[in-house]
């Protein structure tokens, strides 16, 4: 061995079909080891990633994914853009789905309860345990999570076959919507949105860019809806107390009371139908609803009603929700409502459909509440929980600890410990979703399949609950004809191929057709699901009254789910800790919206600690001031304050659940979640809060200019003709970006010379990016992929509040228009912030190690081997986008086997680096390598960044900007194009940000 | 696990298991393929002659290390590869050797061989560009068909250090970018 490699003892996964393995020490004998494969799996070439199609598992919306595996590791989740449903999004719980499965806290062997703790037990003894205890002669619960269409199939077919009853918890069940959709239509089914379809949208506060029913998808469509399309852009109007994320991308916003969505809802169908319009069998009723008593009940004004009105006789419009805040004791008369005015705006059959087809998987937390009392009646002999965690997620006001502990044999199948698994007498590895199988239908008409990315970690002895299930189902004398779930599914498969496959137009070979879905991961079918297009006569007494509320607090709690973690599932997960929220922009722990001027009149300020006491609990969390909430609410949202469930959730954070009373909604027996009001006393305590929030105000500086829709195509001519601009961007394309322009005194010095440092290759492509901020709905979800990718490590609570995390990628948010007092326009912006690749970069000519230049095809590069952390350049960049690795994160911050999910192809750097956005400079020589070889140019299109992988709402294009047919090139030339700070400084960024589109006149500044 | 290394946080144990996973078999603890790996800390565990291979029988390079026209990496061949010929020919020289090998095959082991050619983590070295460039395996390697085991860098070769990296980049006209190896 060379004296050049003893020193440092670089380890380097060349995987020659496998990889470095090796000793590592300082010396220079240590040797490393190349382990090959005994025979080739046939899929794999060595240093050439293997992608499966697959179904993301992280909620109940089935996006397609595509897992990106090296050498038998998963190593990256992104969406697939050939499902139906998703198409090519994914959200941040679906990348960080990664985490879940190299999670360091996953139950590594079966458990048992003893004495002094859990004991690990082989699975034989395990499985006889499980058998033996089942047999309770038909005396046991099944409490599970939502499963996929088969999986929930079997097991249910399991549950009745071995005896026993199966209850679905799903603390953020759709009950309501469900049980709405069948009084007013007769089928217990979600009702299927065609946002794209619409013109004019409203929400009654149903965050469907981030929690509700299937984001992604809402996602993709609300970008179709909203984005400006030859000058014409969907409007959207959002009625709620608090501006969720997806509030925030509302055009206007009618700050209404939660609980008044009913109100709201049915007067201004009755507003239509005063105007003509019929509700079927509840056109009498509806009609008596006047606008000015809504407002009153909504604390709005009688205006914003009529408007909204006005709006849905104009044009094609959908209303949406309830959300979190119509999750109330009158919840489904909340969501009834909603569909009837959809019915009487002529929504049905154009922008909203009703299929025929019910969901088996369907739940309501009165079916949970029963089992709990049954539980306490000493009904059971065993209960099996998997998948879902009552424990945590229910108010304790339910009284599920107490019962549960009363069940005198307790099995949990459970990929990590949670609440309610540490309770259990047995636990069972579970496996993950990416080491299992399963399938969804997102839709109807689409079918989508689950594969396994990998082989279990083998860290972990975990077995798919499903086989664990079969096996037992054998041992109790139930045969299920099949060894393992695999090939239930796929026997499941073939039957309804053979049953539908002519009529779904799917005829062939089912094997071939099994094999092609592997491949694409989902299959689209003619849906022969009767659609219904008529409201018929209520068979339910429905109260239409506003909720009750509990406790005599001045401010009513609204308690919503996390955009991060949804009900707390996803807690565990540093990705997801450190991610900021996108409203708040704080990471790591719990905080509580309150409107500044509720601050002010109680004296709060921002990081003040407050107690929020309600008759059920209490809990003591910091205040963050937020224009974008009513006067009278104070929001709390869920997923922190774990005890139980790993090491990056307990601890952080509180579990507002703590505050709520067992109320439900009496006709769909749905948890409601605004059911309290409460006090917010100061206790004189403050902390920094861990937020990644600099200014919420762009202080003039014009970072994210807008135009307004009126404006558009007028706006060249008047500023600067139409010509000289058009001369800018040719000239600019002509030079790959770099565009020579007179600056004062050294014109001549231009081009710099530091950027065309080394051989400058003017023939080669020229990288740039082009982000629509149109269309950004602020989701986040590129923050991770970036994470992903890139090996970027987590800081932590404590070095976070320093302002040290290692984001490469952050997302900006600047109020412009928030005004919770009063009905109008709001305008929030977003701006995914990430290097600029500057073509006269500020932080290449301070670096005195030549580690930041400029690369002869765009990039402003960062050579790790070279920077020796002066960080000059960080302090000279305008965009605030370097980080620095302050201490050994990526060593010390991530455990065993997290580490797995590196990705090989980027170097994973150490304390004392700079580090920054590298356009995924290793997707670029990936495509470049691919298209060298095979003796052609890189396709426009072919480099996808990790944050465009991801997008759902593709506003990101990448690409050569000297490709004048390139889709970057031709973002660049749009009217609404600019480059951030580039006409104050000159940086001439390689990101063109295309403006933001306000239906509201906006000054637009000097762009 | 010692945790030394400088900027190569990839780490080593679950990329072994990782691939023996996805071979499909566990490498048993101990026994005599124990006993071979440990014996064999400092040498070749299979002493692997190239000069027989691609010197005597003249066969190509890449029909064992296959991937390198088409990956970054070369590929280390699979244990079954060896076994495609050596089925049938028992090895000449070396018989022992040979059997040892069909050994490692029939209980599921994967060879552990003693790495040789590395270059440092922060240094991406797509095999398949310099193939597909025409420069041979020897200008990096060196004769390894004229070298018996392999158990440390051939005199000849370079010593893939960066210097020597840019000479040949340099005579060649290959881009010198720093973001052409360094990412």
């Amino acid at each position: 061995m060379s004296d050049g490699y003893g020193r440092r003892d670089f380890l380097k996964v060349v995987g020659a079909g496998s990889a470095g393995a090796a000793v590592a020490g300082c010396s220079t004998d240590s040797v490393e080891r190349l382990i090959p494969y005994v025979t080739p799996p046939e899929e794999i070439t060595p240093g050439v990633a293997t992608w499966y199609a697959s179904t993301c598992g992280e909620c109940a919306g089935g996006c397609g994914i595509r897992v990106r595996t090296r050498e038998g590791r998963a190593v990256m989740i992104e969406g697939n853009p050939d499902h139906p449903v998703s198409r090519g999004g994914v959200c941040s719980r679906g990348v960080s789905a990664l985490q879940a499965l190299y999670n360091p806290d996953r139950v590594a062997a079966p458990m048992r309860s003893g004495p002094n703790g859990f004991e690990q037990i082989s699975w034989d003894e395990a499985l006889e345990i499980l058998v033996d205890r089942l047999d309770t002669g038909g005396r046991s619960l099944f409490l599970t999570g939502r499963k996929g269409p088969t999986e929930g199939a079997f097991l249910s077919s399991f549950v009745d076959a071995v005896g026993g009853r199966r209850v679905i918890h799903d603390p953020l069940d759709d009950s309501a919507l469900r049980r709405a959709t069948e009084i007013a239509f007769g089928v217990n089914a979600l009702p299927r949105y065609d946002i794209a379809a619409a013109d004019f949208l409203v929400s009654f506060g149903a965050d469907f860019l981030e929690t509700w029913l299937s984001p992604v998808s809402f996602g993709a469509d609300f970008a179709a809806m909203h984005g400006v399309d030859h000058g014409a852009k969907g409007k959207f109007v959002f009625v709620g107390p608090r501006l969720s994320l997806t509030g925030q991308n509302a055009d206007e916003w009618i700050p209404a009371r939660a609980g008044s969505e009913t109100q709201v809802a049915l007067a201004v169908a009755g507003e239509l139908i005063r105007r003509g319009a019929d509700a079927g069998p509840y056109t009498e009723l509806v009609a008596g609803y006047g606008l000015e008593e809504a407002a009153e009940a909504a604390g709005v004004e009688a205006d914003a009603l009529v408007a909204l009105a006005d709006q849905f006789e104009a044009g094609t419009g959908l209303a949406l929700g309830p959300g979190a805040a119509g999750h109330h004791q009158t919840a489904t008369a909340a969501n009834l409502a909603v569909l009837i005015l959809n019915a009487a705006a002529g929504s049905l059959g154009h922008t909203m459909h009703i299929d025929d087809a019910p969901d088996i998987e369907a739940s309501s937390y009165a079916e949970v509440a029963s089992a709990i009392r049954e539980m306490s009646g000493g009904v059971y002999g065993a209960a099996v929980v998997a998948g879902t965690n009552p424990a945590y997620s229910l108010p304790p006001a339910a009284g599920f600890r107490d019962a549960f502990a009363l069940v005198p044999f307790k099995v949990a199948f459970a990929t990590t410990l949670d609440e309610t698994s540490a309770m259990a007498d047995l636990v069972l590895p579970d496996a993950h979703a990416l080491e299992s199988w399963g399938d969804a239908i997102p839709s109807p008409g689409t079918y989508s399949v689950r594969q396994p990315a990998m082989r279990p970690v083998p860290a972990y002895d975990s077995r798919p609950m499903s086989d664990v299930l079969l096996e037992a189902g054998r041992r109790l004398g139930q045969d299920f004809g099949t060894p393992s779930f695999r090939d239930y599914l796929r026997g499941a498969h073939d039957a309804w191929l053979a049953q539908n496959g002519e009529a779904a137009g799917l005829a062939g070979d089912p094997s071939a057709l099994w094999r092609e879905l592997l491949r694409t991961g989902s299959v689209s079918y003619a849906d022969l699901t009767p659609g219904i297009d008529a409201l018929q006569a209520p068979t339910t007494a429905v109260d239409f009254r506003m909720p009750r509320l509990s406790g005599d607090g001045e401010l009513t709690l609204l308690v919503y789910p996390s955009p991060r973690f949804g009900d707390g599932t996803h807690a565990n997960r540093p990705w997801l800790q450190e991610l900021p929220d996108p409203v708040s922009k704080v990471m790591w722990h719990s905080w509580a919206e309150v409107n500044p001027a509720t601050a002010e009149r109680l004296g709060l300020r921002s990081g003040d600690i407050v107690s929020i006491d309600s008759a059920n609990g209490a809990v003591e969390v910091p205040v963050w001031t937020y224009p974008g909430i009513r006067e009278d609410f104070v929001a709390l949202a869920m997923g922190g304050g774990h005890t139980e469930y790993g090491q990056f959730a307990n601890g952080n954070g509180v579990n507002p659940m703590e505050l709520l009373p067992e109320a439900t909604d009496a006709v769909s027996g749905t948890l409601a979640l605004v059911s309290t009001r409460v006090t917010v006393t100061a206790t004189g305590a403050w902390r920094r809060l861990t937020s990644t929030e600099g200014s919420s105000d762009q202080d003039d500086r014009n970072i994210t200019p807008a135009v307004a829709l009126s404006a558009l195509g007028h706006a060249p001519e008047d500023e600067h003709g139409a010509d000289d601009a058009h001369d800018q961007i040719r000239e600019l394309q002509e030079g790959g970006g770099f565009r020579p322009v007179a600056t004062e005194g050294l014109a001549e010095d231009f081009p710099l010379p530091g950027s065309d440092f080394g051989e400058y290759d003017h023939e080669g492509p020229r990288w740039a990016m082009s982000i629509d901020l149109d269309k950004c709905t602020g989701c986040g979800a590129c923050i991770t992929a970036c994470q992903a990718e890139n090996n970027i490590p987590w800081v932590g609570e404590v070095q976070a509040t320093m302002g040290r995390e290692m984001h490469w990628m952050r997302l900006e948010r600047y109020y412009e228009t928030v005004d919770a007092s009063h009905s109008g326009p709001v305008d929030i912006r977003f701006l995914p912030m990430l290097c600029q690749h500057c073509n006269n970069a500020p932080c290449e000519p301070v670096c005195p190690v030549f580690a930041a230049y400029h690369t002869p095809d765009g990039l402003n590069a960062q050579a790790y081997n070279r920077c020796v952390g002066t960080r000059y350049c960080a302090n000279n960049c305008p965009y605030k986008v370097r980080v620095f690795n302050w201490y050994r994160y990526t060593r010390e911050n991530i455990p065993e086997p997290m580490n797995w999910q590196f990705n090989p192809d980027v170097t994973v750097r150490d304390n004392g680096v700079m580090e920054k956005c590298t356009f995924c400079v290793q997707r670029i020589r990936e495509a470049g390598n691919r298209a060298a070889v095979e003796g052609r140019d890189v396709r426009d299109g072919e480099v996808r960044p990790a944050c465009q992988s991801v997008c759902p709402a593709e506003v990101i294009r990448f690409g050569n900007i000297r490709d004048h047919e390139s889709q970057v090139a031709a973002a660049a030339t749009d009217e609404r194009a600019y480059r951030v700070l580039d006409a104050f400084i000159n940086t001439q960024p390689a990101v063109h940000y295309l403006k933001k589109v306000t239906h509201h006149d906006v000054d637009e500044g000097g762009h | 696990m010692k945790r030394l290394w400088l900027g190569a946080g990839v780490a080593v144990a679950p990329v072994l298991f990782a691939v023996a996973m996805v071979a499909g078999r566990q490498a048993p603890d101990g026994g005599a393929m124990g006993e071979v790996a440990q014996e064999s800390e400092q040498s070749q565990p299979i002493q692997f002659p190239h000069d027989t291979h691609a010197g005597q029988f003249l066969i190509d390079c890449q029909y064992c290390h296959f991937s390198a026209e088409r990956s970054v990496d070369a590929g280390i061949p699979p244990v079954a590869t060896c076994v495609g010929c050596h089925q049938a020919i028992p090895g000449r020289n070396d018989p022992a050797e040979v059997a040892r090998v069909i050994e490692y095959h029939d209980s599921g082991t994967p060879i552990p061989w003693k790495r040789i050619y590395k270059v440092a983590d922060h240094v991406k070295f797509p095999h398949m560009r310099h193939v597909a460039a025409g420069v041979t395996c020897q200008t990096c390697h060196g004769e390894v068909q004229a070298m018996g085991v392999l158990e440390e860098m051939a005199p000849e070769a370079g010593d893939l250090r960066m210097g020597w990296c840019v000479s040949c980049h340099l005579e060649r006209g290959a881009s010198r970018d720093c973001t052409v190896c360094h990412y």
